[in-house]
């Protein structure tokens, strides 16, 4: 953990459930590592009720590092990787070569079936504080050119995105009596599906505490812009978590919150979120102390800003691997996310992949019906990102259905019958829940009563006087003033146990609140699908295809590269006969040859490095170099 | 996907077969042309195909397969017979669409058209179907290869245009933009609603967002509603408008009526008093279908016969659209002062106060100079818009024709709201459940927020399927709503296999306008009800039973936009709000 010392969010909780689902580890260390553990949106519906936590950062790292190294037939070697090691390519794969293993800064070479780089912002990484700047991915470690230069060299876009983090302070330096405090849940809701509960008693968590930006500080911000070169450049940075200068800039003459969130159970370090500036170190310090409760707080490092480069991520297959280089996978920043989360959620599909790679196995995908995560990556490999890509609810179509509670039912299965990756513990523990949520319905469905008996039962609900036919205690517990508990009640003997089963009666209560709104969706839902299974060879060269597309069609089906039908339809700009035309002219083409035969743009033979050869690739030539 | 790719997608057409078919909903559509043509064909494709043909024709066993049965067609509802039709069943996959159909060939009048598409709308399970959407499920069920026509994609390309070019005329009108801005403050409230779910406990989105999104939910829902509820317009053409001719005795109605109707239809003697009962006859005006009434003329008679003929001409007027009050030109022109009071006697008592044309017969009779003081004593406002006329000959039928169609155009609005095509049976519908959706909106707000932009999302694609806001989200759709021009070469068999030799004319991109539209409706005959007689802008009858010369051309509503809204209302709206 790199920066903030929190996990989980709106959206972002619900790509933790999901690489939980798949067997992930960070949903699981957060239950072991959390100081302050809240559940965002509370009100607004189970569908987009954001997990989050304040983590113990060393806790997090302890916790972490023993899970890997006990890990079995896993190998962990540190070292710098300065370049790519490739061989020819593999025929009936498109790419110009293959990758078959790493070199480390100290001359070793580590070989591989497949590799998978996540390089964070150290590619080309430069941090800037004030009008200083030096080559580093974070403060204190090195940036990574050797292996920027390799990728550039093989012919992949490259783009630059920037971000920041605050300055930290010492906790003892401040006044937190005069400040809002923030209390953590009185009952913390576990990140994982396998977490009964969490590893911190309620009354032991840290609380948080809320001050607030003045004018006084945007003041500062506005006297010193010219001793600010992060901010001033036109580098791509996050919208959506932008550094105290964007806010004061883009809203001036408004107040800012900022979240005073401790680091650790034994830290005296506190993050201060919402406050990353890239201002001098001194000045960052005047901008501290004429905030609320922090006017003798002690800086104990400045905040900075770091700019990096990402590849497009459109040059990836849903499956994270490169299609410029066969078996190299990319997850992370290094495709233009940023958080915790998105990294997480890359991460556990690139690596169930690069193994699936390595064993000859199809690739292991998930639709955009599926999960948040299928969302991230379709948007992500379809439509590229020009600037830092965060996960939100409302990217989400289906969002009704994607939820948190349910993503062990969507997932869970696929990733034990697909991959191997979720162990049969958790894959017997979904399937037994699954099952008894099944049952559950179909009990709730079966128990009828007439209105006039539910109303006198449950006078708080109002159940329109027009019905006279029986109604389903499926339809009651659909009412907000209705649970499990109470329904137990009335029907002992049905229900008694499913409601005894806490977990069980809180997914159930959930399940039949959105019912009716998933099944509308179910043929809507159908209809991605459909589109979806409609594969587009992924090698095929849009620029000589035989086909009846615009020079500009051509261009924007090159930079995007669409794997489906679907993806098709999702890219601005491309016309019904662009795409009816690409259909006839793939199946007319599969009719005369039998086969393949399309012109691919791969060559053929093992370039030779270190020459420009690669570096002219089709890429440069298309609209995709300028859009950087 | 590797080294199979091509094979893959081969594969998923193949895949396509009837077995998916089962859990979609069933659709329905007009097949045929609009406009009055001799035959309409509706066409369903689904699973509920059954269930609607035996729910129609009210029995129990299908017709056997492709093969062509009589039946009477009813409203499942209300039971009202709505038309006798040929009908035939195409279980799947032996169909065009590959999935169960049900073609219903009945006669192609608007109102019979219109009648039928609203009792198959009524069915579960039943919707109307999106423009293309019938070839796009013979697509998807492996039963259209798009490589047999040779060039077809060219030729899409360059129908689309014509296509587009068509849906833009149409929705260029005020309606359009109507919807258009609906569509938009949906849009925006979405967006809003999305952004406090997304942003407001860490970042400052303040709570009153919501209240806003409330407001203009409420503000849509009002206008939404007094908009379905604006008059009987559709019904009127239905039906038809009513038109009323009446009058004193002896003042020319029954002339008027034989006049207008291109045939003796009414018997007419110079006795006061002549007809007793109403006389009824349907026509077509200026495209709007007309009943037309000749009642008896307004005197206290004695004789009872004539007395319940008054009678019976009193409740005519009252459920009257529009008057035409006929009266003696002759007998007033000595006194234009009369004009008023002699109409006052004519036009029914109880409100609410009807369209009225004052028709002066017999304006053969008149001098040079009486006509004059006539004109004048009608140029005031105080009199409803008034014409000379001579039923003898035919002097001012021209005015008359075209007094009547202007006031038949205000009764029936906006010729786009009133075209009684399938597209208005659309609009309806989706703005019923546009409205339905903003209902269940407040209803959500309370409890849970999903939920309630649930039905934002949905309101909103019901709006998006009737302004055809094209998203680069629905290219998929659109390609099959385009492709609907295809039908030309597609729809060739399945014609031949009806054995029915009604034809649709007209070139292909050549869809009508609406002016096109309207003037292709009068000149049809059709024999549906009401009964139409041709009647041509110059009042003369058209010549023998022709079909009309309307391509089938669907009057292009594109499809939905809601597709990846999502990330639409992300970049478009949320972002500006946040900044």
């Amino acid at each position: 953990m790199s920066c903030n010392p929190s996990f989980g969010g709106i959206g972002k909780g619900h790509l933790m459930r999901e690489v939980d689902a798949l067997d992930g580890l960070c949903a699981r260390l957060c239950d072991r590592s959390g100081v302050h553990y809240k559940m965002l949106n509370r009100r607004k519906g189970p569908a987009v009720w954001g997990l989050r936590a304040q983590v113990d950062r060393k806790l997090y790292k302890e916790n972490m590092q023993k899970e890997i190294l006990n890990t079995p037939f896993l190998t962990v070697h540190e070292g710098s990787v300065e370049d790519l090691l490739l061989k020819e390519p593999e025929s009936e794969h498109p790419g110009k070569c293959q990758v078959s293993g790493v070199l480390l800064g100290d001359g070793s070479k580590v070989h591989a079936g497949s590799v998978i780089l996540t390089t964070g912002t150290f590619l080309r990484g430069m941090v800037l504080i004030g009008l200083e700047k030096h080559p580093a991915g974070r403060l204190g470690d090195q940036s990574s050119t050797g292996l920027a230069q390799t990728l550039e060299k093989l012919g992949f876009a490259v783009g630059r995105l920037k971000t920041g983090t605050p300055p930290r302070l010492a906790k003892d330096t401040i006044d937190f009596s005069i400040l809002a405090r923030q209390w953590a849940d009185s009952h913390p809701v576990p990140f994982s599906f396998l977490s009964e509960t969490v590893w911190i008693k309620p009354e032991d968590q840290l609380s948080c505490y809320l001050t607030y930006t003045n004018p006084k500080v945007e003041k500062i911000i506005h006297d010193n812009l010219y001793l600010n070169n992060h901010v001033k450049e036109t580098t791509k940075g996050p919208r959506y978590c932008p550094s105290l200068e964007s806010k004061v800039l883009r809203f001036p003459n408004r107040i800012h919150q900022l979240w005073l969130e401790p680091e650790g159970l034994d830290s005296n370090i506190i993050y201060p979120q919402g406050m990353s500036m890239t201002l001098p170190p001194e000045l960052q310090e005047q901008v501290i102390t004429c905030i609320q409760g922090l006017e003798k707080a002690k800086m104990v490092q400045p905040g900075y800003g770091v700019q990096y480069d990402f590849l497009d991520p459109r040059q990836l297959t849903a499956s994270l691997e490169s299609r410029l280089v066969q078996r190299l996978f990319f997850a992370g920043q290094i495709n233009g996310t940023t958080g915790y989360e998105e990294a997480a959620a890359q991460g556990i599909i690139a690596g169930i992949n690069a193994c699936l790679r390595v064993c000859g196995k199809p690739p292991f995908t998930i639709s955009r019906t599926e999960g948040y995560i299928g969302v991230l990556i379709d948007d992500l490999t379809t439509l590229g990102t020009s600037e830092p890509y965060r996960m939100f609810t409302s990217r989400v179509e289906f969002r009704a259905f994607l939820r948190p509670d349910n993503a062990d039912s969507r997932l869970t299965p696929r990733g034990f019958e697909e991959t191997g990756c979720v162990s049969r513990q958790r894959y017997e523990r979904t399937s037994q829940i699954k099952a008894a949520i099944e049952e559950g319905v179909a009990v709730l469905k079966s128990l009828q009563l007439p209105p006039s008996k539910w109303s006198s039962l449950i006078p708080e609900i109002v159940i329109s006087s027009s019905r006279s036919s029986p109604v389903r205690a499926f339809d009651i517990l659909q009412y907000p003033e209705v649970n499990m508990e109470l329904l137990a009640r009335i029907f002992p003997e049905s229900l008694g146990k499913l409601a005894e089963w806490r977990e069980l009666a809180e997914r159930l209560k959930i399940e039949v609140v959105y019912k009716l709104c998933t099944s509308n969706q179910q043929q809507e839902m159908e209809e991605v699908r459909r589109d979806e299974a409609l594969r587009l060879p992924e090698n095929l060269d849009y620029f000589t295809i035989n086909a009846s597309l615009s020079q500009e069609m051509r261009e924007k089906l090159d930079s995007n590269r669409p794997q489906t039908i679907g993806a098709v339809s999702r890219i601005p700009g491309i016309t019904p006969a662009a795409i009816l035309n690409l259909l006839r002219f793939v199946k007319t083409n599969r009719q005369r040859t039998g086969g393949i035969k399309v012109p691919f743009r791969t060559g053929r033979s093992l370039p030779e490095r270190n020459t420009d050869v690669l570096g002219k690739s089709e890429f440069q030539s298309s609209n995709l170099s300028r859009a950087f | 996907m590797r080294a199979g790719s091509c094979g893959s997608l081969l594969r998923w057409l193949a895949k396509r077969s009837y077995g998916c078919a089962q859990q979609r909903d069933t659709v329905f559509a007009v097949s045929s042309g609009h406009g009055k043509c001799g035959v309409a064909v509706i066409r369903t494709s689904g699973p509920a195909s059954a269930t609607a043909l035996r729910r129609l024709t009210g029995r129990d066993e299908l017709p056997r397969p492709r093969a062509v049965a009589l039946r009477r067609i009813r409203d499942p509802g209300s039971a009202e017979p709505l038309d006798r039709g040929l009908v035939v069943w195409f279980p799947g996959p032996h169909s065009f669409t590959g999935e169960d159909c049900a073609e219903l060939h009945v006669h192609g009048g608007p109102a019979v058209v219109s009648g039928v598409l609203q009792a198959l709308g009524r069915l579960p399970g039943l919707r109307p179907a999106e423009p293309g959407e019938f070839t796009k499920r013979a697509f998807q069920n492996g039963k259209l290869d798009l490589t047999e026509a040779e060039g077809l994609g060219d030729l899409i390309h360059a129908e689309t245009e014509a296509q587009r070019r068509q849906a833009l005329r149409q929705m260029e009108g005020e309606l359009g933009q109507l919807y258009q801005r609906w569509s938009q403050e949906l849009t925006q409230a979405l967006a809003y609603i999305e952004a406090f779910i997304d942003f407001s406990e860490d970042d400052n989105v303040e709570e009153d967002v919501l209240t806003r999104v409330d407001t203009a939910v409420a503000q849509l829902d009002r206008e939404l509603r007094g908009h379905l509820q604006d008059g009987r317009r559709g019904e009127r053409l239905r039906g038809g408008v009513h038109v009323v001719i009446a009058g004193p005795p002896n003042a020319g109605k029954s002339s008027l009526l034989n006049l207008l109707c291109q045939r003796p239809a009414a018997i007419v003697s110079p006795v006061p008093g002549t007809t007793r009962d109403v006389v009824e006859t349907t026509l077509n005006v200026g495209g709007y279908p007309v009943v037309l009434s000749d009642t008896a003329g307004l005197r206290d008679a004695r004789d009872p016969v004539e007395q319940e003929g008054v009678s019976r001409a009193r409740d005519r007027l009252q459920q009257a659209d529009l008057v035409l009050a006929v009266l003696d030109a002759a007998e007033l022109a000595p006194q234009p002062g009369r004009l008023a009071g002699a109409l006052q006697a004519v036009l029914p008592p109880s409100p609410p106060p009807r369209p009225c044309l004052l028709v002066l017969n017999k304006a053969d009779l008149l001098a040079e100079q009486s006509r004059g003081a006539l004109q004048q004593a009608c140029a005031g406002d105080t009199l409803p818009p008034a014409c000379l006329l001579s039923c003898m000959t035919r002097e001012g039928t021209a005015t008359l024709l075209r007094l009547l169609g202007g006031q038949l155009q205000h009764i029936c609005g906006d010729p786009l709201v009133g075209s009684p095509s399938l597209t208005q049976t659309r609009h309806r519908l989706h703005l019923t459940s546009c409205l339905d959706a903003l209902g269940r909106y407040h209803r959500g707000r309370a409890g849970d927020l999903v939920l309630a932009a649930e039905e934002l999302r949905l309101a909103r694609r019901h709006l998006g399927r009737i302004t055809g806001q094209v998203g680069a989200e629905d290219i998929l759709d659109i390609v099959f709503r385009d492709f609907c021009i295809g039908k030309k070469a597609v729809f060739k068999g399945t014609r031949s296999t009806t054995g029915l030799g009604w034809s649709l004319l007209g070139a292909p991109g050549e869809e009508p306008s609406l002016p096109q539209y309207r003037a292709a409706q009068s000149i049809g005959v059709t024999v549906g009800r009401p009964r139409v007689q041709p009647l041509g802008p110059s009042g003369k009858a058209e010549g023998p039973a022709r079909e009309a010369q309307v391509h089938g051309m669907y009057m292009g509503m594109s499809g939905g936009g809601e597709g990846h809204l999502c990330s639409r209302v992300w970049t478009r709206l949320v972002n500006p709000v946040l900044g």
